[in-house]
């Protein structure tokens, strides 16, 4: 059953992906990002990380993605100023990308090889103590500088946004 | 709970190289932008992969750092793209060649 969600999601993921590729329409390759994300949420949930599965829902499909659709209707776009058929180009770039596949299939390889290291976040824990706490704690004891760094990182780029875009 | 694992991280190789596919052969940037995203998901997917199969709080970690990172991104980018949009009236990004030496 979790094998046969795990493919058809993973189908889906795969085939929303080269939708957003293949759209002339800009605004169709956005919705096709929307549906790539809430697939990607629930291939989260199987994985039982019921926390980032709600992170990618809310930041990604809710506050990025429309941000990003907002960002085409101000620029109104309709058709993508493309050169050429996309589908005759996808051809120009497919051994790059072949070579950067397999070696991304590396990451398998990795994957089946045994880990010895273990967490904290062993199933007992996360049933008893919660998904949310586990990771809290990692933030507010091992993680304190990476998660200042971004929220240094975030009023740079807010404050770089409104900079650039105002009217001068 | 995982032994699924290899499809998920197979799964993520594909969608990362269909990414660089998308960023090699599109030359809308904003469909440029979408493409960087599909990477950035495919990473958190191995990330959450391999978090789970270490049982740990690290992947997890990093991949809400990298959802603030892709927020980040985003704001600072769109606000190039609407600037140059106001500048030059396109956003292909074969008619940028400023810093063309």
């Amino acid at each position: 059953m979790e094998l046969i969600a795990t493919l058809v999601c993973g189908g889906a993921a795969v085939a929303a992906a080269l939708l957003v590729i293949l759209s002339r329409n800009t605004v169709h390759s956005a919705l096709w990002m929307v549906a790539n994300c809430l697939v990607l949420a629930v291939l989260f949930l199987l994985l039982n990380s019921q926390f980032i599965a709600v992170l990618q829902v809310i930041v990604y499909a809710g506050a990025i993605m429309m941000f990003i659709i907002y960002a085409i209707m101000m620029l109104n776009l309709r058709v993508s100023d493309d050169e050429g058929d996309v589908r005759k180009s996808l051809f120009t770039g497919r051994f790059a990308v072949l070579c950067l596949f397999f070696l991304s299939l590396l990451i398998l390889g990795v994957g089946l090889s045994p880990m010895a290291v273990k967490g904290d976040m062993f199933p007992l824990a996360v049933s008893t103590i919660g998904e949310v706490n586990l990771i809290a704690n990692y933030i507010f004891l091992q993680g304190l500088c990476p998660f200042e760094l971004v929220s240094v990182l975030l009023t740079a780029a807010v404050v770089g946004a409104v900079y650039l875009a105002r009217k001068d | 709970m995982t032994d699924y694992q290899s499809i998920y991280l197979a799964l993520s190789a594909i969608l990362f190289a269909i990414g660089v596919l998308g960023v090699i052969v599109r030359k809308d940037a904003i469909v440029v932008f979408l493409c960087i995203e599909i990477m950035l998901g495919a990473v958190n997917l191995a990330f959450v992969t391999f978090a789970r199969a270490n049982q740990s709080a690290e992947g997890l970690f990093m991949v809400m750092c990298i959802m603030a990172v892709a927020g980040a991104e985003a704001a600072v980018g769109l606000a190039i793209f609407v600037l140059l949009y106001r500048k030059t009236g396109t956003i292909n990004i074969d008619k940028f060649n400023l810093l063309k030496y």
